[in-house]
């Protein structure tokens, strides 16, 4: 099944629509989180309050930053939100004109972790060299998984491009599923907390030196500064529940050009990423955070999972 | 100008710039000046000569005798498609290291005599100007004479820097490994003058066709760890690290950039043009065997690069990455040649990122060598862990040092990101022409370029912030200055290309197309990968039934560019006051420069992920007072060994010894026993070779 190509204006507004939701779904996973652990919790607009009010403050900055430190969120931002750009929202197919397949979707993201990566040994502090250090590690070992995984249903497809790939899937259900299937959604659910920056591989909820990773990157940053790199992180985790959907679940009516179908679209988009936040807090709730020398061997778990899909695809 | 002019105008600066080291009897610094100009004026006539075979006639090859040098052989210059490819190549990193050259020496060695400016003035053109020539070559005595000059002069300018024990050893080392690959290559070179009674290309490709199978892969198999020894393929790659990082920066930029590529553009003309067999698909043992090689370079490469302190090494090592990728590509292109279906499309890709892949790592590993080399005049300093805070002392050299980082870390919207894009796409594309076996070897270089790509990000987030970001952790970084302009000119102009070919790569792909078509008989790069216009980078694999992946850099970078704008406007926020500056939270103690995490720190968690492969070693010795709970001093000593190093060399050389020792044994010191081993060795010599003649 081919699907209509779409026009540069509806990627940008699926794009938007994306940014926007970002914080709404740590949001929830927030709410959650808390009713889980019999709190009443904030709200599930939360982050968008504190974007606002981060961007409405000033700035201090580290008197050994570069010029380059005050370049870092605006860069970081500016990929996130591109890569979001590339994946499919409310329709499949491929764009009108072509911008970006998987492959650049995980470099662009991979761009934002290295400035941030960057960004933090600028402040020339302790805890931005360690939480960098090891967002590294972490990261050079998740993709290669992700690329794997994309590579096991590109192989099917025949393509990387997501929205092809998401139109391959077709609609039906859980049910057209193979085994190949199965092991590359494994992969990712192991995967997805890693990306996202989450417990079992790190912890968003507190800025104890011993246990972070990402937020450690994060603490010399302030004001609008912050703002911008908090909101790279909500749209990144959107964008990587975004990824996993469009490779594994079928979107909503393909065909769908008129306001109904662009509803029906969002609503399915919607209740995809619901169901994934959801998951991850789940995850967060029951897992306590694994020491960091341990993370590899939980990774190793997706690897093998991926490589074990991609075979059966091949043999 | 007319391309024979532009050919024998090229010669004539190279000759030129080599005698004007004579000027260095009068002034050193004029040699310098009117050397490094001259390696300019050859490099512009070098690219004219490419892009003019090039963009011209398809098919049309230049060729041009030279002087009767030799009574047995006939010298010629033959320029094709893929010899103007790598000359272009060469070309345009000697215009980036000529003009930082001249001003790089004299920052870096300003009490350096006249004699050692003038060796370095003549071996540099000599360098390149073989480089150049050996591209061109049209018969096997100019491509040995060219490669000789090549290695000689790259010798002279690896031990002509620092003049000290360690730079004397790295080139014997690279002297001693060159010369094994040498040997190799005339092996195969005399073999097939044999056959062919003559010395030009075109008589040794007929005399290869009447070879049989099992001698042609022979050959082949010499020609390539010939080849791979120079291009510095796992495990043939000690000499590499230590050698590159010796000589001068603009040269180690010309020997990491381009004199690797040499190789490569030798491997190609063996494998597909002297080599190959008259139709039919080459056998399968070449391809997988170069695919499998590049496969332990591109990540035993950067993994040993992640662990280094030294600038320069660590670019070294990186070299041995770069080469891994591009030999995937090029092995994937011979495993897919003229095999039935989508394959010789897909070879079409496969060979074009490997292409694209070279001038790609020529242009960002030469922007980084100059940019290491800008901070090594300035400091005088190779290991990162001295330095830091150079971003606010020398902005231009980080910036364009971080845009080589991104470009080499395949990150997008840079370069280095296309021709990974590329291998991918081919290596996706082999997946569903092979299955079982081979689709998983396939399937696994795919995941190991994935990880290298990951490797290299990490490597250069620390090798850039260690580097130029935080405090100064010496004098020397406390001190330094921005480098002069022409060094920064030099920079830039490796800098503009890496934007250029990431942003707009199509337009690069006419360039592939002559050499594509000529190598694998096929459709050009152009026709294949941008089917669908410049701006748009397809895979074009409709005989497969797809066409569907399809991506435009200058789409996506467009974007990046309209959202940083937008991002800015947030970023500025609502008070647009200048930032508050206050110290880094170092938990309330005084920061000192002692608080940034050292490129040893940052690499340690990738040391224990991956202590089975670096064996670390570490050592740590405390001076306490008394009790071991007041510590006055604490020593840091860590290591991590090369497994190649260990594992094959070390035992070799204990072999060698224990046979040295043998032979000692046998060695009584009497003239009569030693003439009768002659004579038995030619006794058997002549059993063996001598009948039948």
């Amino acid at each position: 099944m081919m699907a209509d190509e779409k026009s540069l204006g509806f990627v940008v507004l699926e794009m938007i629509l994306l940014v926007s939701l970002g914080p709404l779904v740590t949001g929830i996973i927030q709410k959650t989180k808390a009713r889980l652990q019999s709190r009443q919790g904030a709200g599930v607009l939360q982050p968008y309050r504190d974007l606002i009010k981060l961007f409405r403050k000033g700035t201090v900055q580290a008197d050994t930053a570069s010029g380059l430190f005050r370049m870092v969120p605006v860069l970081v931002l500016a990929a996130t939100v591109a890569a979001g750009a590339l994946v499919p929202v409310v329709r499949a197919g491929p764009p009108a004109f072509p911008m970006g397949d998987a492959l650049l979707l995980l470099g662009l993201l991979a761009l934002a972790r290295f400035l941030t990566a960057v960004g933090a040994l600028d402040a020339g502090g302790a805890f931005g060299g360690m939480g960098a250090s090891r967002e590294m590690m972490v990261a050079l070992l998740v993709e290669p998984v992700m690329m794997m995984v994309v590579f096991s249903t590109a192989v099917a497809a025949g393509t990387t491009e997501l929205g092809v790939l998401a139109a391959h899937r077709g609609t039906s259900w859980i049910l057209a599923w193979r085994a190949a299937d199965f092991l590359g959604f494994a992969a990712m659910l192991v995967l997805l907390p890693a990306e996202t920056g989450r417990i079992p591989v790190d912890n968003p909820d507190t800025h104890l030196e011993l246990t972070m990773l990402h937020e450690g990157m994060l603490l010399e940053h302030s004001g609008p500064g912050l703002g911008c790199m908090l909101l790279a992180s909500h749209t990144r985790q959107i964008v990587t529940l975004g990824l996993v959907s469009a490779l594994f679940f079928p979107l909503g009516p393909v065909d769908g050009a008129d306001v109904t179908g662009f509803l029906l679209g969002a609503g399915a988009f919607a209740t995809k990423i619901l169901v994934l936040a959801l998951y991850l807090a789940f995850v967060e709730s029951s897992y306590a955070k694994l020491r960091l020398f341990r993370v590899p061997q939980y990774l190793g778990i997706g690897f093998v999972c991926a490589l074990t899909a991609l075979a059966l695809r091949i043999l | 100008m007319e391309v024979g002019a532009s050919l024998n105008l090229m010669a004539a600066c190279y000759g030129a710039g080599a005698i004007s080291a004579l000027l260095a009897r009068w002034s050193g610094r004029l040699a310098l000046a009117v050397g490094h100009l001259a390696t300019l004026a050859g490099a512009v006539a070098g690219v004219a000569v490419s892009l003019g075979v090039l963009l011209g006639a398809p098919g049309h090859t230049l060729s041009q005798p030279l002087l009767v040098l030799f009574p047995f052989a006939r010298l010629s210059l033959s320029v094709d498609g893929l010899s103007a490819y790598f000359l272009l190549v060469i070309s345009v990193v000697a215009i980036a290291a000529a003009i930082y050259g001249p001003a790089y020496l004299r920052t870096h060695s300003p009490d350096a005599g006249p004699a050692r400016q003038a060796a370095q003035v003549l071996a540099l053109n000599v360098f390149v100007g073989c480089m150049a020539f050996l591209c061109c070559a049209g018969d096997a005595l100019s491509f040995l004479l060219c490669w000789e000059g090549m290695t000689l002069a790259s010798y002279v300018l690896v031990v002509s820097d620092d003049q000290d024990g360690e730079n004397a050893r790295a080139g014997l080392l690279y002297m001693v490994m060159a010369h094994g690959g040498t040997v190799l290559l005339m092996v195969v070179f005399l073999f097939l003058t044999d056959r062919a009674g003559a010395f030009d290309f075109a008589a040794l490709r007929a005399a290869a066709h009447g070879l049989d199978g099992s001698t042609r892969t022979t050959l082949f198999f010499l020609a390539f760890v010939g080849f791979a020894t120079k291009a510095g393929a796992v495990p043939l790659h000690v000499w590499l690290p230590r050698a590159h990082p010796a000589a001068p920066s603009h040269v180690s930029a010309l020997m990491s950039g381009v004199m690797l590529k040499v190789a490569i553009y030798g491997m190609l003309r063996f494998g597909f043009d002297l080599l190959a067999p008259v139709a039919g698909p080459l056998p399968p043992s070449w391809g997988w065997t170069v695919l499998v090689a590049g496969t332990i370079s591109a990540v035993l490469g950067v993994l040993y690069a992640l662990q280094q302190h030294d600038l320069k090494r660590l670019l070294a090592f990186h070299s041995v990455e770069n080469i891994g990728i591009i030999l995937i590509g090029v092995g994937l292109a011979m495993i897919l040649w003229r095999r039935e279906g989508a394959g010789g499309v897909l070879a079409t890709v496969a060979l074009t990122a490997a292409l694209l892949h070279t001038i790609n790592h020529a242009a960002f590993k030469g922007l980084l060598f100059l940019g290491a080399g800008s901070v090594i005049a300035r400091t005088h300093v190779r290991n990162m862990e001295e330095l830091g805070g150079l971003a606010r002392r020398m902005p231009w050299t980080a910036g364009l040092f971080l845009l080589g980082a991104v470009a080499i870390s395949a990150l997008p919207p840079l370069n280095g990101f296309v021709s990974e894009w590329l291998t991918f796409q081919a290596l996706l594309g082999g997946t569903g022409l092979f299955h079982g076996p081979a689709g998983l070897v396939i399937v696994f270089t795919a995941a190991m370029l994935a990880l290298t790509g990951g490797l290299a990000a990490a490597c250069f987030a620390k090798a850039f912030g260690v580097t130029f970001l935080g405090r100064p952790r010496t004098s020397h970084a406390e001190d330094a200055t921005e480098a002069p302009p022409s060094m920064i000119v030099g920079m830039a102009w490796l800098g503009a290309l890496c934007v250029a070919l990431g942003v707009a790569p199509g337009y690069a792909m006419r360039l592939l197309d002559a050499p594509t078509a000529e190598l694998l008989q096929g459709p050009g790069a152009s026709a294949v990968v941008t089917a669908h216009g410049p701006l748009v980078l397809s895979t074009g694999l409709t005989a497969l039934g797809t066409d569907a992946t399809a991506i435009s850099m200058t789409l996506v970078a467009a974007l990046l560019i309209v959202l940083a704008a937008l991002a800015w406007i947030l970023r500025r926020g609502v008070r647009h006051g200048a930032p508050r500056v206050a110290p880094t939270w170092t938990c309330g103690m005084t920061p000192t420069s002692r608080f940034d995490y050292t490129a040893t720190a940052f690499a340690k968690p990738l040391r224990l992920v991956f202590a089975a492969l670096y064996r670390p070693r570490r050592e740590v010795i405390r001076e306490t007072a008394g009790t071991p709970y007041v510590v006055r001093r604490i020593r840091y000593a860590g290591e991590v060994v090369d497994l190649a190093e260990t594992q094959i060399y070390h035992r070799v050389q204990r072999g060698i010894t224990e046979l040295s020792r043998t032979i000692r044994a046998r060695s009584t010191g009497r003239i009569h026993g030693y003439i009768g081993f002659v004579l038995g060795a030619l006794f058997v010599a002549l059993l063996l070779f001598g009948v039948g003649r």
